[in-house]
């Protein structure tokens, strides 16, 4: 018995760089970033001065009754009232996905669909809660103070809103989480569990969630937005933090050609590996992250000669960025092998643990819509890139297969390989 | 009891995005503090948290209308709206009152019996 095809049937985005499906092909064919000045405590000059915001959206009220969304979705009080602000982006993404998917509420809520997740939680709301319960010296804690800020809390909102009775699952391997949920996701259809799993991630952007990174100097010190995310260059000092969400369904192949969805791309392998080396900074060699390439091709069966282009992690600061050059040469260039490359995280700034989703459906639409974006803002190549093919302007081209990489603290890395539908 | 300085703030803090009516009641209580305008905050605070809205407005509904079984008021929306009237008009429901809680008229009575100068100011 042959094993089922996954496929990408779907996708919503709610990100810096547009919130819609067309939003987001826009900007990374033009290479229109979602950098911008930002005000992490108003009125106070602080050292890290720009971000990836989310437009449209005001989230800035401690209660979702003070929120306002851009036109078209019409959401009950039921799901918003215990909803982290975040929680609305994942809302918007979803609904999208569902639409792009033509999935309908039976097949969501059937039990061969699943739901995984992933957010860091809500730092803005925890601190809020967190003030209310010391002020009032324990007598006034916040009903919903659980449920809407610890990390689960996009997998316990959705499941209830779309009535999940799949599996239902939260990663938190910070920045490598929605990457594995699609490999593992992946695994779940292959198994026959399921068949079709929502992969949702979202992050807030703002002092909590962002700047609070500036603590271990991660941050880019640049006020220039066109200038702080810059991967792979060799100025870069730094990543720009960004918030929002995506929500991608991969399914079993049938099942999504017998409904009419459109099929973006398919999965075909995926592998992980560990740096066992430090709870924050990557292997300096990336050895963790070369095995994580390694076993991707190993689990697909291919070899490292078919992939035209790979997504990086790259986060445009100087020691990630590095260790990741390292584990690209030994995987291609050592063995005579140039696929384009390219970190769009220049245009987005680090989606932490959505970035994986919204790299991958990054990916998906490269695929479908025949283009490999560009590594933006790179003025001066890193020399620890030579032999690397890195692209700083989007090509037209539709690339066969893709390789998409995360990295994440405690040195999870993963890898994910896509092919092409024409293939 | 509160000040209209105090109303304006906590509006401004608590009540982002309630009807105008919860609103103007609320700063009508700071100003008068009559229990008419005490039970619209209330019963509009719970009106907004309920997760299905009500048929009507629940000032407008019989006194011996059930919260549970008539405006599925569950658990979580009862917590919601002690949390937010506690803070509004500084006051403190105890955990065995709130079990005991079964009508919009036993809600109403609770947090009269908070302001026992205003019982006969309606």
């Amino acid at each position: 018995m042959s094993l089922p095809r996954v496929v990408i049937s779907g996708m919503g985005f709610v990100t810096s760089i547009g919130n819609s499906k067309g939003a987001v092909l826009e900007s990374l064919t033009s290479l229109k970033t979602g950098i911008e000045s930002i005000d992490f405590i108003p009125g106070t000059k602080l050292p890290v001065s720009v971000a990836g915001t989310i437009k449209g959206f005001d989230t800035q009220s401690m209660s979702w009754a003070g929120w306002t969304w851009p036109e078209g979705y019409s959401f009950s009080r039921d799901i918003l009232r215990n909803m982290p602000p975040h929680g609305l982006y994942a809302l918007c993404a979803t609904e999208q996905m569902v639409a792009d998917s033509k999935l309908s509420s039976e097949q969501l809520s059937s039990d061969e669909t699943a739901l995984f997740c992933s957010s860091a939680g809500s730092p803005k709301l925890l601190a809020h809660y967190l003030h209310q319960i010391v002020d009032s010296k324990g007598q006034r804690v916040p009903p919903a103070g659980v449920v809407s800020t610890i990390a689960g809390t996009l997998n316990f909102h959705l499941a209830a809103h779309y009535h999940i009775h799949g599996s239902v699952v939260g990663f938190s391997s910070a920045c490598a989480s929605t990457t594995q949920a699609l490999g593992y996701g992946f695994d779940e259809i292959r198994l026959g569990r399921h068949k079709r799993v929502i992969v949702v991630g979202g992050e807030e952007v703002g002092l909590e969630a962002t700047y609070t990174f500036h603590g271990m100097r991660a941050l880019s010190r640049q006020s220039d937005p066109l200038k702080a995310s810059r991967p792979f260059d060799k100025q870069r000092d730094g990543f720009v933090g960004t918030g929002g969400s995506v929500a991608l369904v991969i399914e079993e192949r049938e099942s999504a050609l017998k409904r009419g969805a459109p099929i973006y791309a398919e999965i075909v392998g995926w592998g992980q590996a560990g740096d066992g080396h430090n709870p924050a900074i990557s292997d300096p060699e990336g050895n963790g992250l070369a095995t994580a390439m390694k076993r991707a091709f190993k689990h697909a069966q291919l070899e490292a000669s078919v992939i035209d282009y790979v997504n990086a992690h790259a986060t445009s600061t100087p020691a990630g960025d590095a260790s990741e050059a390292h584990a690209l040469k030994r995987i291609f260039a050592d063995c005579g092998l140039a696929p384009k490359i390219s970190s769009t995280k220049a245009l987005t700034g680090h989606g932490l643990s959505m970035s994986g989703a919204m790299e991958t459906a990054f990916c998906a639409l490269s695929l479908k819509e025949g283009f490999v974006p560009g590594s933006a803002h790179i003025t001066e190549l890193d020399p620890v890139c030579n032999g690397l093919n890195i692209i700083q302007k989007t090509e037209k081209y539709t690339p066969r297969y893709i390789l998409k990489n995360s990295s994440g603290f405690g040195g999870s890395n993963v890898s994910l390989i896509l092919r092409s539908i024409a293939h | 009891m509160i000040t209209p300085e105090e109303a304006h703030k906590n509006i401004k803090e608590s009540l982002v995005g309630f009807p105008k009516e919860v609103t103007e009641a609320y700063l009508v209580f700071a100003s008068k503090a009559d229990m008419e305008s005490l039970d619209k905050v209330v019963t509009g605070i719970l009106q907004f948290y309920l997760a299905k809205a009500p048929k009507s407005a629940l000032s407008e509904m019989p006194g011996t209308t059930r919260l549970r079984e008539d405006l599925g008021m569950d658990s979580l929306t009862m917590m919601d709206t002690v949390f937010l009237v506690e803070g509004l008009f500084s006051i403190k429901l105890e955990d065995d009152e709130l079990v005991k809680l079964s009508t919009l008229d036993d809600l109403r009575q609770l947090i009269h019996s908070r302001f026992p100068s205003l019982s006969k100011s309606k």
